[in-house]
């Protein structure tokens, strides 16, 4: 179910992208479809009621220093946040990119539809 | 001698961001050092061929590390993208003159690099990923360089189209380790190996193909390249036609589906699709333009269409369960196009970037008779058509008879034709530039047009020499042996890979 | 193991391409080295052909089953050939030296693709591998282009055009070969006999026959000879459409049809024969109407193509012999007229038959070769155009009393397009004399010289070969051609025709012709008078009857005129439908990338379905 409302997100940014003229709006929509595939990511590592896989003494066993069987079952995967903040890094670096390029285009055409910037064509 | 691995990853990175620091007055240092770590990858990549390791960062072992493995295919191309960085830097040294803000521009370029590098090296799919997103966001860049209208319109929809590529790509990723618990390609491989594909796992081949498809430029993901190649700098088309297609969309392509997914009968005819619309729209395209860069950058969709028919059809072989030995010759052909593609497509847009530097027009009616004028960047562009057209004995020639002789052999007789008529259209296209560039008369407004200077010169000599020898790759069986015949064997043994990696 | 085999194709290669990239700061070095390689080629051919058989091999590539082996060797048809080609390359140096002078543009790139030419035939010529032989073929189509383009005004288009339309015959080529290949297993040409009984071997039989016919000019993929032949340089015409490309052709033809395949099908011999016969017809009829030399003699060029490619068709000995033995005559004599017609343009400065005339007595030497080649063309005896016209007519004679099928059964149809093609050939012939030698000197024309030494030897020695195949016929029959063919050298193919009895007849005809007109000068009185024109002052240029007017009656025909109208127009033209055709399709690929990113991220989404759709295998 909730796979399916990430799906949903995903969906809609790419109608967004598609279908808005408006080059923020696109940017927009290119970055709702970034955090659909992240919160999809998170959503691999959840576990309903899981603790934060951080390890302290309490989680060892005192006898062999070994993780302790409890924390095993109920930590979350570490692994896809360690992932999404990657991941969120390199949209943003992508994002400030893109928004200056808008800008920079506006400058240049006047107008953010984009529709209207149609020079390189054939 | 055996190199640290991540040493052509660091060095492309280090330097890049040392370069900034030396600012407008130290543009000669940053050029020279800039210069340097292009130069001292290639010599890398040279030593490296033949070796085949894998490389633990941290001495984390894999699955729980990050790897780096270097094979046959890595070494392949890694070879090609380092002789045309090296090429397209030593050609900006005077090109790049024309722009302010060089030093940045060297940084941005050696980030390029620096990702192209990882992507080929890396054995780990979300590290491929992160690479890919450093060299393409680079590229994205680079593009819009030049700041002016066409510059900027190019980028932003080159980095529209690619972003969602890449999220394609993460969300594949994304559904891969959701499925297998693992982001080692080796391991991801190993557990597809044990318990087949489920649903998850084939919607995420269907993604990879697309975003790959797409940085790949493949019809019909190849709207932004006829934009945005003839937008960059000269060096930089060259690069992004050169090495930028071919690593972060075949060669990511490739290694997914055959080394981890495993090549089947569906995703083979998919790649020979792929390859053949690419091919047949790329060329009747090309001809009709009268940009010369832009007719330059359509002609790369056609060339990248070899690349994948021929891996296609040595996949489609292979789960087909026929002869191996036909199998490898097709993927031979397409490998051996890749890196031919390579180095003459970025001496193309080398000539393109001398010939709109002393004609100041990239329109090709408004040129003519600059054979007299420019004769070596002339020399060097013949050189280059022809190897594009396939004219013996240059590269290009090679290559495509590999994959023509091997579509006849495997009964693929329509495919033949076609190849060999795409590369009819190859020549035509070829012969317009020849016509319209350097023949006929020389218009009024051209008769200052001077020859290019001498580091581009050099650049595109080095280039030239090297369509006319690469014929020797193939030809020369224990280059062959050691250099094409490795990246070859990479891809026939498919889902072998994993075990190899695993045990090395 | 005979290396001496590897000279004559090497060494002008490799010296050809050094002189390509030569820069235009050295000018003597090209024309020297040029000189003296092309001697070396024609002296070693010599030696290849008296030496017979011999045979070159060497290992180069080894992937599966895919041998590719640099295979020399000397077969009596290939030898012969190749000693004339080299003889024409050495010629045509000679005549360039002063015709391609120092202040031509770009004389390095021109002599270095002579050289090409040069090496690249005699490696067709040598070679006993498929593979080989395609990439010489190439290297002589790339020679081609770029000695066009060293041509003035337009050559550029020419070039273009000759590039593109013979680089499609070079891809059918490629197609052809390795579909013998498979078919076959083996690329050398010595070993494959293929019989064209099912569907397969016919088209890789069709794909080799376009190759050869392009190369040679004929219909219907000819039309790059007469473009390029109204811009190229007149040395190049000679060079390769005249002479080289038809050998090459017709000895791709010959190899096809004799060596590789074994005729099963009628319908191909009747496919040659069509071609041949059309050829003929077509060509001389749009000759005719030409204005300018070179294009002329380009339409005669495509026109005699016609006759070897009939006299192969028969696929009788003495019709094969007869079109091999054409195409050697008319290397000779349309090289004669190229050279000829550079002459003339080199010395008048134009090539337009409106503006030429009575330049026979300015140039006796290039009027007498040129009219000494026009009547070999013609077919008139006892020049060698007669000779090898005669036997392709007794081959289809022959193949129709002996043979059954289709193309045997048509075959007075055959030997009425060659007999009337002939005719008209004369005819057009005596419009080219008329407007260039005779006539009257137009007064621009008055400070034309004779062409110097350099110029004249090649016409002069064309001229005497001319005349020395026709009289001496059996020499070439019997040194090359019979021995080159595995034919018999008794085969008595002449029917009643005894050439020595037929020169005298004629050389007495001449004779009493002209003991006539001397008594009838000496019997009649004669008063000469200037003409009266009412007092009205005549110039010059009024008086001059040009040739060119002779048959516009055919041109202005109804019916024909609408097809010489869409002719000149280029409505027949294969390389510009073709074009239109590909343009429209490019046009409309273009009006799809509109610069619209909505539509461009619409695609990527459909691309994205479709393949998940066959991924997951919902197809």
């Amino acid at each position: 179910m909730l796979y399916a409302l990430c799906f949903l997100l995903f969906m809609i940014g790419l109608y967004c992208a598609v279908i808005k003229k408006n080059m923020v709006k696109i940017v927009i929509g290119i970055m709702v479809m970034e955090y659909a595939v992240n919160l999809f990511l998170i959503m691999l590592g959840y576990r309903t009621g899981g603790i934060a896989p951080i390890i302290d003494k309490s989680q060892l066993e005192p006898s062999t220093g070994q993780l302790t069987a409890a924390f095993l079952n109920s930590s979350v995967d570490p692994l896809p946040q360690a992932l999404v903040l990657t991941a969120i890094v390199i949209s943003l670096g992508s994002l400030a990119l893109m928004i200056s390029i808008c800008v920079r285009t506006y400058g240049k055409y006047g107008t953010f539809d984009i529709t209207q910037i149609r020079r390189l064509k054939g | 001698m055996s190199i640290p691995l991540p040493a052509f990853v660091a060095i492309p990175l280090v330097t890049a961001f040392l370069l900034p620091i030396f600012g407008k007055k130290g543009k000669a240092a940053a050029t020279v050092l800039a210069n340097l770590a292009t130069v001292s990858l290639l010599v890398l990549a040279i030593v490296s061929v033949g070796q085949s390791r894998v490389y633990e960062i941290g001495k984390w072992s894999i699955p729980l590390g990050i790897n780096l493995v270097l094979d046959g295919l890595s070494s392949l191309l890694l070879l090609a993208i380092s002789v045309v960085s090296t090429a397209a830097m030593f050609f900006s040294i005077r090109y790049m003159e024309q722009y302010t803000a060089k030093a940045k521009y060297l940084s941005l370029f050696l980030l390029m690099v620096a990702g192209m590098n990882g992507v080929v090296l890396s054995g780990d799919i979300f590290n491929l990923f992160v690479f890919l997103e450093i060299a393409s966001i680079a590229s994205y860049a680079l593009v819009g360089f030049g700041c002016e209208h066409e510059e900027l319109e190019a980028s932003f929809k080159y980095m529209v189209l690619g972003s969602i590529g890449s999220i394609f790509i993460l969300f594949a990723v994304a559904l891969v380790y959701g499925n297998t618990g693992s982001l080692n390609m080796a391991y991801i491989s190993k557990a597809i190996q044990s318990s087949g594909l489920n649903a998850g796992l084939t919607f995420a081949l269907g993604l990879f193909i697309a975003g790959f498809g797409l940085k790949a430029a493949l019809v019909p993901f190849h709207a932004w390249l006829p934009d945005a190649h003839p937008s960059a700098p000269a060096p930089i088309s060259a690069m992004l036609s050169g090495v930028l297609i071919k690593t972060l969309g075949v060669y990511a392509l490739t290694r997914v589906v055959f080394n981890v997914f495993g090549i089947s009968i569906s995703t083979g005819w998919l790649l020979i699709a792929l390859g053949l619309l690419s091919m047949v729209a790329g060329a009747f395209l090309a001809i009709g333009q009268w940009d010369l860069k832009r007719l330059m950058a359509y002609s790369s969709i056609s060339q990248l269409g070899y690349v994948v028919l021929g891996i296609g059809l040595g996949g489609l072989i292979i789960a087909e369960g026929g002869n191996l030995a036909w199998a490898s010759l097709a993927i031979l052909g397409g490998l051996f196009h890749l890196v031919n593609h390579a180095v003459y497509k970025s001496l193309l847009f080398l000539t393109s970037g001398s010939v709109e530097m002393s004609t100041g027009t990239r329109q090709m009616r408004q040129m003519g008779g600059l054979a007299e004028k420019m004769p070596v960047t002339r020399a060097t562009c013949i050189i280059a058509s022809a190897s594009i057209a396939g004219i013996p004995p240059f590269s290009g020639f090679w290559s495509k008879l590999i994959l023509v002789v091997a579509a006849i052999q495997a009964s693929f007789y329509w495919v033949a034709a076609i190849i060999v008529f795409v590369s009819l259209c190859t020549l035509i296209m070829y012969l317009k530039v020849q016509r319209y560039v350097f023949l006929g008369e020389l218009p009024e407004n051209l008769q200052q047009s001077k020859e290019a200077k001498n580091s581009m010169l050099v650049a595109m000599i080095f280039l030239a020499c090297l369509c006319v020898l690469m014929g020797l790759l193939v030809l020369v069986p224990s280059l062959r042996s050691h250099i094409l015949n490795p990246a070859v064997k990479v891809l026939t043994d498919g889902l072998e890979y994993s075990t190899k990696i695993i045990n090395m | 193991m005979d290396k001496i085999l590897l000279i004559p194709v090497f060494l002008p290669l490799i010296a050809g391409f050094v002189l390509l990239f030569l820069p235009n700061k050295i000018k003597l070095l090209s024309r020297a080295l040029t000189l003296v390689i092309s001697v070396v080629t024609f002296a070693l051919a010599i030696r290849i052909f008296t030496l017979g058989q011999s045979n070159y091999a060497w290992s180069v590539l080894e992937i599966g089953n895919l041998k590719f082996d640099l295979l020399l060797s000397a077969m009596p048809l290939g030898a012969f050939i190749l000693m004339f080609a080299m003889g024409f390359g050495l010629l045509i140096t000679l005549y360039s030296l002063k015709s391609i002078g120092p202040s031509a543009k770009r004389v390095n790139e021109y002599y270095g693709s002579v050289l090409l030419t040069i090496g690249g035939s005699a490696g067709i010529l040598l070679s006993n591998h498929l593979l080989f032989l395609l990439i010489f073929w190439e290297i002589v189509t790339v020679s081609l282009y770029l000695l066009i383009t060293t041509g003035g005004k337009n050559s550029n288009f020419a070039a273009t055009k000759s590039f593109a339309m013979i680089g499609a015959s070079d891809a059918a080529l490629l197609l052809g070969i390795l579909m013998v290949w498979v078919l076959s297993g083996t690329f050398v040409i010595s070993d494959i006999s293929l019989a064209t009984a099912s569907t397969l071997p016919i088209i890789a039989f069709l794909l080799l026959m376009t190759a050869a016919i392009t190369k040679a000019g004929a219909m219907p993929l000819h039309t790059w000879l007469p473009t390029s032949g109204e811009y190229a340089p007149a040395s190049v015409m000679a060079l390769l459409p005249a002479a080289i490309d038809k050998l090459l052709g017709i000895y791709l033809l010959v190899i096809i049809v004799r060596q590789m395949f074994v005729f099963k099908s009628v319908v191909l011999s009747l496919v040659l024969a069509i071609i041949g016969a059309a050829t003929i017809i077509i060509a001389v009829m749009i000759a005719m109407v030409q204005h300018n030399l070179k294009k002329l003699l380009s339409y005669h060029a495509i026109s005699q193509v016609g006759y070897m490619v009939l006299g192969i068709a028969t696929g009788t000995p003495v019709g094969i012999a007869g079109g091999v033995f054409h195409m050697l005559n008319h290397a000779v004599y349309k090289c004669c007229l190229f050279l000829c017609g550079g002459s003339v343009e080199q010395a008048a400065g134009t090539a337009e038959l409106d503006k030429l005339g009575g330049l026979g007595k300015k140039m006796p030497i290039t009027f007498a070769a040129c009219l000494i080649a026009a009547l070999s063309i013609s077919g008139i005896p006892p020049f060698n155009g007669f000779v090898s016209k005669w036997m392709v007519y007794q081959g289809v004679i022959q193949m129709g009393t002996a043979q059954t099928g289709g193309a045997a059964k048509l075959w007075p149809i055959w030997l009425t397009c060659a007999m009337f093609g002939s005719a008209l050939t004369l005819a057009s012939f005596v419009k080219l004399i008329h407007s260039i030698f005779l006539s009257r000197l137009p007064d621009e024309l008055k400070d034309v010289k004779e062409v110097s030494l350099p110029m004249k030897v090649p016409m002069v020695v064309l001229a005497l070969l001319c005349v020395f195949f026709g009289v001496f016929y059996h020499v070439p029959l019997k040194l090359f051609i019979y021995p080159a063919l595995n034919i018999e050298p008794g085969t008595a193919i002449f029917g009643t025709w005894d050439s020595t009895l037929a020169t005298a007849l004629i050389i007495i005809g001449i004779g009493l012709g002209l003991l006539i007109l001397l008594v009838g000068l000496l019997a009649r009185k004669v008063r000469t008078v200037p003409t009266w024109t009412c007092g009205e002052a005549q110039t010059n240029e009024q008086m001059i009857i040009p040739g060119t007017h002779f048959y516009k009656t055919v041109s202005s025909m109804g019916g024909l005129k609408q097809l010489y109208t869409g002719q000149e127009k280029g409505h027949f033209d294969l390389y510009n439908q073709s074009g239109k055709c590909g343009l429209g399709l490019t046009n409309f690929l273009k009006w799809l990338h509109s610069g619209l990113l909505p539509m461009y991220l619409t695609w990527v989404t459909l691309g994205l379905l479709v393949i998940l759709f066959i991924v997951c295998g919902i197809w």
